[in-house]
């Protein structure tokens, strides 16, 4: 039998396995900038001949004496006044609306780009277009992000030429390419590394404040959590302090309030119980407490800067329970991407959390976690601690605020709907010769600010991989610190710092009663791909995000967890979770 | 005739007796004569009485955190080697919870002998039932069931068991069932070729002519033939087996904190492998060992009880 | 022969079908609501509804699967719930990683495991034999991970400033950028199959620094692999290493061995050209084998080494639920196995004309 018949039939089936593949390849959209299809919604951006079609969103202010039945925000209407001027009308005074939009989530996208590419979800991975100094050269999904200098920016260019965006899940593998040379600076340098890196002389630290809090979740709701005396004793009965000597790098403490106290107005009112083994003891014992059943604890294994180590510290905790307390806890571990679901539905007795701060206020602790818009993760909320805080919200006057606070702040020692643990400092970590270099507190670092010796191009690694690249619907800070780079809001964090700086708009004045905000838009700025910026950009970026029943409110997933939490709630919100 | 024919019974009844025993005495002598053999046996040795006396040779609980009083992430301190007397002795370090991590490794060889015994016997219970049914029915019925077997060995073993525990959720128990049934598709085709052989030979044919029943057909022919292959693939099985739940416990999905199983603990402990090395050292040191053991043991079996190899 | 083949291909027909069902119950089997994963809060009752239609989920289970044939019959193998991409382009970006790392674990394996075999076998029972297969038992015995982090911390760290320091992580120097095949040989229009197996081969690195003479890329590509490589192929390797060593062991006590020395063929041309191709056939079996565990091993070696590969790819899915990504790459991971364990038959026939059927 001669050889070609034989080879032939390889032949074949090796086109064939290639062919199938390619088939479906080809059927796949390639993905490139797509140019804009025709839109349904927003009008042309462009300044064409004849006056400019500003818009309003809604078309009709929403009555803030009528509020429709299901609408908690607080935000009446926010129109375009002029070409570049753009007003945000609020039904409740807002003091931190500076704080608030300069959020990443806020990031003005451009209306014909969301037309086109909202629907199709195209603008989450593949097509990116804002007015940061970088824009989006490739990304190859799971292995790095390229940026590259946007030509037309409006403000100082970045410093380097290009950015390279990599990632890793270990703390250890960060540190080792740090030292190794092939990234420039790494987030979230592991716990027991932060000594090694002061030591080694090519690598400078920059420590981050804590300015989150790591927190022990009970649900009032089910037993045997539901007993007060309970809940007091687990508040006595855990070392603090040795879970933050042991497990968190220096510029850590124990809590002593839920909001770390470098934002203003945190730390009145009583500070948490001292650690008393025996005096939780016997509180247990007087409320009857069953010691023979074990209790489910719930925990996730995502690190975050309030939890570098998530199951040492839950290993920790259930032997603390056990030696100091008697009581024996079973450790659950839960998937990362159902475990923030089901805690804010609270299917979780006892549950293992954080929160990190998005931006400096005590609403972004206090209110989230225990006001009325909070979620059920704690069960039941308790009235005393929800009155004041809603009245808290909307004072303008920074005493009463304050005293307020100080009394939401003992009412909550009481209750024990939590045990707050630890604020856990964090910090980036660089090259020497990185000018430049910093951490931002808020986990926003300013890429283009820094320069790698006389390397024109620097190499960022952080925790994870960007989950998309739309911010009005990312939470992930991995996400936003990218988002960051891409794009800009109305006003902008400075840099390493709390305070907020112009950005794309020159300027936002409240009106005296701090219920109107206009803000002027900045002149000739233009989007990295294509568009120039105009007031309708910025009332379509805000209400994509803001009415649920948007066709273009299409996001990643969905969820736009930061709209509500910003601004009270969404428009049209669908119905809650039964 | 009649006379003729009972000496023939008689030797055919005696002979298989005393040949058997005798079998097993020379099959025993013969893996003891494999130098891999004893060497294996010697290792495996050594874990099962750690295993067995883990609790006693354990200075400290395995579960128990030092933090009080110690420092976590302590370097091994041996008195006999140099260490200080002063400072408390952790022949293998502290681990990141201030645990004592001999003892961790101590225990850990109970659950990597139980997980690997349980698994295997899961697998090679079910397999054989299998090949039993396959072999026997034949037609339709076996084709079924090799088809099935071949569907389940076209998927990498270690992500079929990855998808199994992620739908029925991250466990040792769920761990053990996923290798178990990834495990089954060897020991079911053994098993078969076991029945096919036997199914054609003479001596079959002559015993059912004789009567004999379809179980004492399983029992006493098909089974001891069966015997040495299950047996060397069984052995070399529990080494996969106990790699397997070491994999599967390194990416999170199998043993679960605090539980003291090697690959969790060094899946864990990764982040310390420049800081810490002896957390990783150590319990790969006794995993690899452990799976050396099993494979020597295995090879040992399969040179001494291959009867084409006995020159 | 061709009636051989087609018989082989028929009877792999049931299997794959059987793979395509056993991967689509696996994942309808996965627990947990995919609205309410995704959608999170958000998922409420009529959100999901909507959800539901839109991706035919609220379709009897067997309709949903015929839909699901039918899709595949066009090339489509679905859509990404997690990443909004489509599950080909996916995979076109995934899986060149993961079959260059085989690839070179394989080549690893297979040159220095038969040479040690062959060595073994040569000098049997002396110190080398007995040392190498030790050495090879004892390579088999140790966990991919354990041997990827040992392997990572010595060329990474210990040897770090030498000639001899290797990558930790990663596919290139940060920095290097690839232009892609198709960019480079001005394809950049064309969408059809072509592009797709240009981009295949392209996201090679490896073998786009070798396609476009870029000697830096190529070597850049090769430095970063050979960690990970060394560190997959080590078991395979030890495997490879005994079995050759033993079925030349059995090769070399045959008669036409001994015919062939009394001939005067000196020692070397006796292995060479008379032991080695008969010894190749189970070693032939062997390697169709390991094919399989280098698939384990991967998911194993990616996550230490952070290379994007698709075993990577495919853990991340199936513990996030993301049925389209799971089904994709099982199937076509799947195929490639029923291709290869054909190849292996049908090779059974070219190197031992006895097997040959008629």
């Amino acid at each position: 039998m001669s050889r070609s018949p034989r080879w032939s039939l390889f032949a074949i089936l090796a086109t064939a396995a290639i062919v199938f593949t390619a088939c479906a390849g080809a059927a796949s959209p390639s993905p490139s900038a797509s140019t804009a299809a025709s839109s349904a919604s927003a009008p042309a951006s462009a300044a064409s001949s004849g006056p400019y079609a500003a818009k309003s969103y809604p078309d009709t202010a929403i009555d803030c004496a009528a509020l429709p039945k299901d609408y908690t925000g607080t935000i009446s209407q926010i129109k375009a006044v002029d070409q570049l001027t753009v007003e945000f009308d609020l039904c409740a005074p807002d003091v931190a609306f500076l704080s608030k939009v300069a959020f990443t989530s806020n990031n003005i996208q451009d209306s014909d780009w969301l037309a086109a590419h909202a629907k199709d979800k195209s603008y989450v991975h593949d097509a990116t277009n804002g007015t940061g100094p970088y824009r989006v050269k490739e990304w190859v999904s799971g292995d790095h992000l390229t940026l590259e200098a946007n030509p037309g920016y409006w403000g100082t260019a970045g410093k380097a030429q290009t950015v390279v965006v990599k990632w890793s899940k270990e703390a250890a593998q960060r540190l080792q390419e740090l030292k190794a040379g092939t990234v420039d600076g790494i987030d979230n340098v592991g716990t027991d590394d932060f000594e090694t890196v002061k030591a080694d002389a090519s690598l400078k630290l920059f420590p981050r404040e804590a300015l989150n809090i790591l927190y022990l979740g009970l649900n009032v709701n089910q037993a045997p959590w539901n007993n007060e005396k309970v809940r007091q004793a687990i508040a006595m009965g855990i070392d603090r302090k040795r879970i933050a000597e042991n497990f968190y790098p220096a510029g850590s403490e124990a809590a002593k309030y839920f909001t770390p106290c470098a934002i203003p107005l945190a730390c009145g009112g009583d500070a948490w119980y001292d650690f008393d083994a025996p005096q939780a003891k016997q509180l247990l014992q007087s409320a009857g407490f069953d010691f023979g059943k074990t209790y489910n604890f719930h925990y996730r294994t995502k690190v975050r800067s309030y939890l570098p180590s998530p199951t040492q510290v839950a290993t920790d905790i259930q032997s603390q329970l056990k030696d100091n307390l008697g009581v024996k806890i079973n450790l659950v571990v839960e998937k990362d991407d159902t475990f923030l679901t089901d805690e804010s539905k609270g299917k979780f007795p006892m549950f293992l959390l954080g929160w990190g701060a998005d931006y400096p206020d005590v609403t972004d602790f206090l209110d989230v976690h225990f006001g009325t818009g909070a979620n059920s993760g704690f069960g039941k909320k308790f009235d005393d601690v929800t009155q004041l805080l809603t009245a808290a919200a909307s004072e303008a006057d920074a005493t009463k605020r304050g005293d307020d606070y100080a009394k939401a702040n003992t009412a909550i020692r009481t209750h024990v709907p939590m045990v707050p643990l630890v604020h856990g400092g964090s910090a980036t970590a660089w090259r020497a010769d990185v000018e430049g270099a910093h951490s931002s507190p808020i986990g926003n670092e300013a890429l283009w600010t820094t320069k790698p010796g006389d390397r024109n191009q620097v190499v960022w690694m952080q925790n994870s991989e960007p989950s998309g690249l739309y911010c009005g619907d990312e939470s992930d800070g991995d996400a936003l610190r990218i988002c960051q780079q891409i794009f800009d809001s109305l006003y902008q964090y400075k840099v390493g710092g709390l305070e907020t700086e112009p950005a794309l708009a020159s300027s936002c004045d409240p009106s005296p009663d701090f219920k109107v905000w206009t803000c002027k838009l900045r002149q000739g700025v233009k989007f990295g791909v294509q568009g120039e910026l105009d007031a309708n950009d910025v009332v379509d970026s805000f209400a994509v995000q803001w009415d649920a029943k948007n066709p273009l409110h299409v996001g990643n997933g969905g969820t736009f967890d930061y709209f509500p939490a910003l601004f009270g709630g969404l428009l049209n919100p669908p119905p809650p979770a039964p | 005739m009649t006379t003729a024919a009972a000496p023939a019974t008689v030797g055919l009844d005696a002979a298989p007796r005393s040949r058997s025993s005798g079998l097993w005495r020379d099959a025993l002598r013969n893996i003891l004569r494999q130098r891999n053999a004893r060497v294996g046996l010697s290792i495996l040795t050594i874990l099962v009485l750690s295993a067995i006396f883990a609790d006693v040779l354990s200075p400290y609980d395995p579960d128990k955190t030092l933090l009080g009083a110690e420092k976590r992430l302590a370097p091994p301190c041996v008195h006999l080697l140099g260490c200080a007397a002063a400072k408390p002795e952790h022949p293998f370090g502290l681990d990141a919870n201030g645990r004592d991590e001999f003892s961790r490794v101590l225990h850990g060889a109970r659950i990597s002998l139980q997980v690997g015994f349980i698994t295997v016997g899961f697998a090679i219970v079910l397999g054989m039932l299998l090949g039993l049914v396959s072999g026997y029915a034949g037609g339709w019925t076996e084709t079924l069931i090799m088809r099935v077997m071949d569907v389940l060995l076209v998927f990498p073993a270690l992500l079929l068991a990855i998808a199994i525990v992620a739908a029925l959720g991250p466990g040792l128990i769920n761990a053990q069932l996923a290798i178990g049934i990834v495990a089954i598709p060897v020991y079911a085709r053994v098993m078969r070729a076991s029945v096919l052989t036997v199914r054609e030979s003479d001596f079959v044919t002559a015993s059912r002519a004789l009567g004999e029943s379809p179980f004492g057909l399983i029992f006493r022919r098909i089974l001891p033939n069966a015997l040495t292959p299950i047996i060397v693939a069984g052995t070399l099985g529990i080494a996969g087996a106990v790699l397997d739940i070491a994999a599967l416990s390194f990416l999170g999905l199998g043993a679960q904190p605090p539980l003291a199983e090697w690959g969790s603990m060094i899946g864990q402990d990764r982040n310390y492998v420049f800081t810490a090395p002896h957390l990783i050292w150590f319990p790969g040191l006794a995993l690899a060992l452990t799976v050396f053991g099993f494979n020597l043991l295995g090879d040992g079996l399969r040179d001494a009880l291959d009867p084409r190899l006995n020159r | 022969m061709t009636r051989y083949i087609i018989r082989r291909l028929l009877i792999t027909i049931p299997v794959l079908f059987g793979v395509i069902v056993l991967v689509f119950i696996v994942g309808r089997l996965l627990p947990g609501d995919p609205c309410r994963i995704l959608l999170g809060e958000r998922a409420t009752d009529a959100v999901c509804a909507e959800f539901n239609h839109r991706l035919g989920f609220d379709l009897p289970v067997l309709e949903q699967f015929a839909v699901y044939l039918g899709n595949l019959g066009h090339g489509d193998l679905g859509t990404s719930f997690r990443t909004s991409r489509p599950v080909a382009t996916l995979l076109i970006e995934r899986l060149p990683m993961t079959l260059e790392l085989s690839l070179y674990a394989l080549l690893f394996a297979t040159t220095v495991g038969i040479l040690l075999g062959v060595v073994s076998a040569y000098k049997r029972n002396s110190a080398v034999d007995v040392l190498t297969m030790a050495g090879a038992n004892l390579g088999v015995s140790i966990p991919v991970f354990v041997l990827g982090l040992l392997l990572a911390s010595l060329f990474a760290l210990v040897l770090k400033g030498t000639p001899f320091a290797l990558p930790p992580s990663g596919r290139l120097t940060a920095g290097i950028s690839i232009v892609p095949l198709a960019v480079r040989w001005g394809m950049e229009n064309d969408h059809g199959p072509l592009r797709a197996v240009v981009d295949f081969v392209s996201n090679m690195y490896s073998l786009n620094g070798l396609l476009s003479a870029q000697w830096d890329i190529f070597a850049d590509a090769i430095r970063h692999l050979i960690l990970p490589a060394v560190a997959l192929g080590t078991i395979p390797l030890a495997i490879i290493a005994r079995i050759t060593r033993s079925s030349l062991v059995d090769v070399l006590g045959l008669d036409y061995i001994r015919t062939a020395r009394a001939k005067g063929l000196g020692d070397r041309g006796v292995v060479r050209r008379h032991a080695l191709p008969n010894a190749m056939l189970p070693l032939v079996t062997i390697v169709g084998l390991q094919v399989g565990g280098l698939l384990s091993g991967a998911v194993l070696t990616e996550t230490i080494f952070v290379l994007p590969g698709v075993g990577l790819a495919t853990y991340d899915a199936i513990t996030s639920h993301d049925f389209a990504v799971i089904q994709g790459f099982t199937l076509v991971i799947a195929i490639g196995f029923l291709l290869i364990n054909l190849l292996v038959d049908l090779s059974y026939g070219y190197l031992d004309p006895r097997i040959r059927p008629t």
